[in-house]
């Protein structure tokens, strides 16, 4: 249960960052990150490639895997060639990914060059060279490898004399929490927690959802002094289900009370990932789509015509940044279009999509775009269904509210702020 | 310094070694604060990132072992473990370093120390290695101790009978009662990392040491959860309420938020099932397992990749599991390509009567997509599902049909080619269609579904009006055909002949093509095939008859069912790289040992009967035998079972597999809903394993995602008629 290593590779495919390797022959990782180039070459789509690649070995008898998972302009190798579970190749990658972002904020190649000692510090707290992941606890990783912004800032104020006392906390893991560092303190205890909840929906071509759930998360920031342990209610517990819960969680608990009971690491982390299963009498509890899109399309020779409707479902609430897009099929090259109440709209002939772009979408209106394509190909073939996103702020699917938040282990009391946003993520077959 | 943090893309310039050995020596003298110093290695750091070799500066740079300052110390480590292998005669000038690190008051250094000095196996770190390593193993500082336990892998794997001898492998074994949770998830994924070798001790875990690892779950972190989880496996239940106890403290697992965690609790959950009794408890666990299962497909892309394709083999051995979540594999148009094709294989993996009718629309949705291999693999699947599942293969034809008169060249050919094994399944059942199907011959142009088109022209030429011009057309070409298409054809001429034996040209026609398969064609088969049909019709074309028109055999789905073993073996290595590629891992990476289920008096008798032994073949000649912490258990077998670590290499005997099997087969008969396809896990066992090797076939049943295809139950006949 040990993967290799890791690689970071900038987007023309060439390595900026990567771990030891040094049980393995020098060529080893550049074998994994040709494999990886050729791959993403000789496929058509870039998002089609296996994200776990056979890769057959310098000698015939050790061939290995290499996963794989791009980030923004950046890709993540992690070479594997025990039998390891890709997953926790993935899991890795993902954690460390974040603690990048923790520590320099927009990840690209430049800021990962600028920092390279803290990311090579980093890579060596992180995993060891036999492939075992060590401390990837924010919190604790903090008390070993400074942030650069921290690191400024006692240069700074302290001269760099002071440097030699900051860089090592002389007890790193005093914390008997693995996720919570002792003897913090704030002027201000508070807590906030984030719930962004998606809709990702299929809707058939009679406008009836083939699938629909709602899938949230609870993002929290946590700025409370010394060891709170905290027990947080929510007003429908019932109907979360399929939870996946922060290691702080107390498992047990939930499992028995449905209730969070847990002493939160310090910052910024995410609680929970739930799907939100309305109780309702009918076994098939979906919730519906927030807005009807009627269509009217005809395919010619060499083009078509393209005649939409939008209209909200909410009654009171506004969606905002709907985005309808539409690809137009292979040999696209035009589109000209009209779209109602001052909506843009775009074509980009690179992609051959079409979208159609509203910045608010209020309750009781109806959103109109009219429009013709033209196309190089005989037959044109665009795709059989719509990408709708859009987001409605200061809402959830499934109001959901903190019912009651307690505090045990400090003589403190917190405030705490909840604020909800909702996506929505939606096929719309024609 | 001014630069520090920020501005460090200039150090990545070529540098010489000789300006690095003058800058060092420069920075010997005043520099109080190190800064010179820092800046110098920083540049020699970022030059071996770049490929540079900087080991000529090995001399120079280990000077500096002694600043007083970690980010130096971590600096000139770094450099060591790049170079030290290489100049290794040179390593006894830091070997007191190392030893002053390895008692430095700071327990940062102090694991820094021993880990560096793991990273280098030479023989002389390594002697230095094992005595400070004992120390450290003890060492009152946690963060020493866990990073003590890891090296001692690392000294394992570069001298795996020193580390015998130093009594190492029971310090682990000790550090797993350890107060600290993270120590203990560490000696587990060292011993782990030990057991696997196949040179290494056997790693087992008795009962009581398997308590003591869960209960140290609730406080590690989420890779010491999936190395604690994933040691379980390495615990053989005696005794069916054992499994059931720990199985439902692993069933919490399943929340967790790092998916590989939820994974390894789904790997051990369906481990444990094996040797429950408690049919209740089994059905709560399929249960509980799917929910976990649906949320890792909300994931990203990769993620839903390694879940689905362990999906698949997990509704195989336990279909309750995800039996009413069809909805959750419904595709969406821009899923990557490999998503889509796992999706649709466990689509119609689910499909039951009870929900056809969705699947089949969600079919037909895709097969009107733009993505050819989509589109093909959605085809093939809807005549699948009319195969599978009887009450649905009316819709299903007329999805075929609807698709055919689409005229979409390859969604004709891949319907074609299903709809010959739609009406193997349904003998007389849909013939009506033949017209349909022969309207768009000119549309076919690739050798499958040529031959799938020819072949049913010559099976039903009795009910075709024009089947005698039809194959005048397509014998045309006879010559520059293709074998597949060659042999389908000279068979159909013969079964034309047959059937319409007055007519003056099919006599025409099947003595045209004989006399090309047996003089015109290299082929030895076509050749061979075509005079064993020369001389049937010679000596009595009424037997030839018979024989060529003999009835077939209906064709079945059951052909796609893994064989139960290897599917109790697989689902050892859920989550592995083995469940991705559906190989046993031996197979295909070096070093691995071969995981199997244990025998034990709790286990299933019909996971029992299809029992895959595995053997050890490399065990160590010095046997290092430890009996483990707690009450040795009450060795039921008469083997060592108590032992922690053992290392009785024989694989457990298979004994009494037999008769507890048959008497088994009547108890969980009882409790089965629906003895069909659908039906559970424990009830029938498709065929014994006949090699010891269960993946021997399963390359071919595996490849791709074509597992599922019928197959005829009696292929050599069937090749010919």
């Amino acid at each position: 249960m040990a993967i290799d290593g890791l690689i970071i590779l900038d987007n023309t495919g060439r390595a900026i960052a990567q771990s030891g390797f040094h049980s393995f022959p020098p060529a080893y990782p550049l074998l994994h990150i040709d494999a990886l180039n050729s791959a993403l070459a000789s496929s058509p789509r870039q998002i089609d490639v296996d994200p776990v690649i056979y890769v057959q070995g310098l000698k015939l008898d050790s061939p290995s895997a290499c996963c794989h998972v791009r980030r923004g302009e950046l890709r993540y190798l992690c070479p594997v060639s025990g039998d390891v579970d890709p997953l926790y190749a993935f899991a890795f990658l993902q954690t460390f990914v974040d603690i990048l972002h923790e520590y320099f904020g927009h990840l690209s190649a430049e800021t990962l060059k600028d920092n390279f000692d803290i990311v090579y510090q980093l890579l060596e707290e992180t995993l060891d060279s036999g492939g075992h992941p060590l401390t990837t606890s924010p919190n604790a990783l903090r008390d070993i490898v400074l942030p650069p912004t921290l690191l400024h800032k006692v240069l700074s104020v302290a001269g760099v004399s002071g440097l030699a006392s900051t860089s090592a906390n002389s007890h790193p893991f005093a914390s008997p929490i693995p996720w919570r560092k002792v003897g913090v303190r704030y002027n201000n205890n508070e807590i906030f927690f984030d719930v962004v909840e998606t809709l990702e929906a299929i809707v058939n071509k009679n406008g009836q959802p083939a699938v629909s759930t709602v899938w949230g998360r609870v993002d929290s920031n946590c700025k409370l002094s010394g060891t709170p342990d905290l027990l947080l209610t929510f007003s429908n517990a019932q109907s979360l289900v399929d939870c996946s819960l922060h290691p702080c969680v107390r498992l047990q608990r939930w499992a028995r009370d449905k209730v969070l009971s847990f002493v939160p690491p310090d910052g910024k982390f995410k609680l929970m990932d739930y799907r939100f299963a309305p109780a309702t009498a009918s076994a098939i509890s979906q919730t519906s789509v927030p807005f009807t899109l009627r269509t009217g399309i005809t395919v010619d020779e060499r083009g078509g015509s393209i005649d939409l409707t939008l209209s909200s479902r909410l009654t009171t609430r506004t969606m905002e940044n709907v985005y309808v897009e539409l690809y137009l099929g292979e040999g696209a090259t035009g589109a000209n279009c009209l779209a109602s109440h001052n909506a843009s709209w775009t074509f980009n002939p690179r992609t051959q999509t079409l979208v159609w772009e509203l910045k608010a979408v209020v309750p009781s209106a109806n959103y109109t775009f009219r429009g013709s394509f033209t196309s190089t190909a005989e037959n044109p073939r665009p795709s059989r269904a719509f990408r709708i996103r859009f987001e409605i702020p200061q809402h959830n699917f499934s109001a959901m509210r903190i019912e009651q938040l307690k505090l045990t282990g400090e003589v403190y009391k917190p405030y705490k702020g909840m604020r909800g946003t909702s996506f929505g993520n939606v096929e719309w077959r024609w | 310094m001014s630069g520090q943090g920020g501005q460090d893309a200039k150090f990545f310039t070529r540098g010489k070694i000789q300006e690095f050995r003058a800058e060092l020596e420069a920075a010997e003298s005043k520099d109080k604060k190190f800064t010179k110093r820092k800046t110098v290695l920083k540049k020699i750091v970022a030059n071996i990132t770049m490929g540079n070799d900087m080991s000529p500066l090995f001399t120079d740079v280990v000077q500096s072992l002694g600043a007083p300052l970690l980010e130096i110390k971590k600096m000139v480590y770094l450099f060591l473990v790049c170079y030290g292998r290489q100049k290794a005669d040179q390593l006894h000038l830091v070997i007191p370093s190392f030893l002053q690190d390895c008692n430095d008051r700071n327990p940062l250094v102090r694991a820094l120390a021993i880990r560096t000095m793991s990273y280098i196996p030479t023989p002389v770190v390594i002697e230095n290695l094992t005595d400070q390593l004992r120390h450290c193993l003890k060492d009152r500082d946690p963060y020493v101790r866990k990073t003590a336990a890891i090296c001692v892998a690392k000294l394992y794997t570069a001298d795996p009978r020193k580390a015998e001898k130093g009594g190492f492998v029971e310090m682990l074994r000790d550090l797993l009662l350890d107060s600290n949770a993270t120590v203990v998830a560490n000696a587990v994924a060292a011993l782990s990392e030990i057991g696997d070798r196949q040179d290494g001790v056997i790693f087992k875990l008795n009962l009581t040491v398997a308590n003591k690892l869960l209960t140290a779950l609730g406080e590690s972190s989420e890779w010491g959860t999936i190395y604690i989880l994933d040691s379980l496996l390495r615990f053989v239940p005696e005794r069916h309420v054992d499994a059931e106890m720990m199985a439902e403290r692993v069933i919490v697992q399943l929340n967790h938020a790092n998916s590989a965690v939820v994974l390894t609790a789904i790997k051990v959950l369906l481990y444990l099932m094996n040797y429950m009794e408690n049919r209740k408890l089994m059905e709560y666990i399929c249960k509980k397992m799917g929910p976990p299962l649906v949320t890792l497909l909300s994931s990203g892309p990769e993620v839903q990749y390694v879940a689905l394709r362990n999906i698949l083999l997990i509704i195989q051995r336990r279909p309750s599991v995800l039996k009413n979540d069809v909805k959750v594999f419904f595709c969406k148009y821009n899923d990557p390509i490999y998503v889509k094709l796992a999706k649709l294989e466990i689509m119609y993996r689910l499909a039951r009567e009870e929900n056809a009718k969705e699947v089949l629309a969600e079919l037909q949705e895709y097969a009107s997509e733009v993505d050819v291999d989509f589109v093909r693999k959605a085809v093939r699947s809807i005549g699948r599902l009319a195969i599978k599942v009887q009450p649905a293969a009316d819709s299903c034809i007329q999805a075929l049909l609807d698709l055919i008169e689409t005229k979409v060249s390859y969604v004709v050919q891949e319907a074609v080619i299903v709809i010959k094994d739609v009406f193997r399944r349904y003998p007389g059942k849909y013939e009506g269609i033949i017209p349909k199907l022969c309207e768009h011959l000119d549309l076919l142009d690739e050798p499958e579904s040529k031959a799938a088109v020819i072949w049913i022209i010559g099976q039903f030429a009795n009910r075709i009006d024009n089947a005698d011009e039809l194959m005048d057309d397509l014998t045309y070409t006879f010559l520059e055909e293709p074998t597949e298409v060659q042999l389908a054809l000279l068979t159909a001429a013969v079964k034309l002949f047959i059937y319409k034996a007055h007519s003056d040209t099919t006599k025409a026609l099947v003595h045209k093509v004989l006399k090309w398969a047996t003089e015109e064609v290299d082929n030895p088969d076509l050749r061979d095939r075509g005079f064993m049909y020369w001389r049937m019709l010679a000596i009595n074309p009424a037997v030839a008859g018979e024989i060529v028109l003999a009835e077939k055999p209906a064709i079945t789905t059951d052909a796609d069912r893994m064989d139960r073993g290897a599917l109790d073996q697989l689902l050892l290595h859920t989550g592995t790289l083995g469940s991705i590629y559906h190989k046993n891992p031996e197979t295909f990476i070096r070093n691995a040992t071969g995981k199997a289920l244990a025998d034990s008096p709790a286990l299933n008798p019909l996971s029992r009967q299809v029992l895959v032994p595995i053997s050890r073949p490399n065990l160590p000649p010095a046997a290092v035998v430890v009996p483990g912490p707690g009450p040795a258990e009450p060795a039921l077998t008469g083997a060592v079972t108590g032992n922690l670590v053992e290392t009785d290499g024989e694989p457990a005997q298979n004994g009494n597999g037999t008769n507890g099997a048959s008497a088994h087969l009547m108890d969980t008969s009882a409790s089965q809903e629906t003895p069909s396809n659908e039906g559970d896990d424990d009830e029938s066992v498709v065929s014994p394993p006949a090699s010891s090797d269960p993946y021997a076939a399963l390359d071919s049943a595996f490849g791709g995602y074509m597992a599922d295809e019928p197959r005829p139950q009696n292929k050599d006949l069937l090749d010919m008629i």
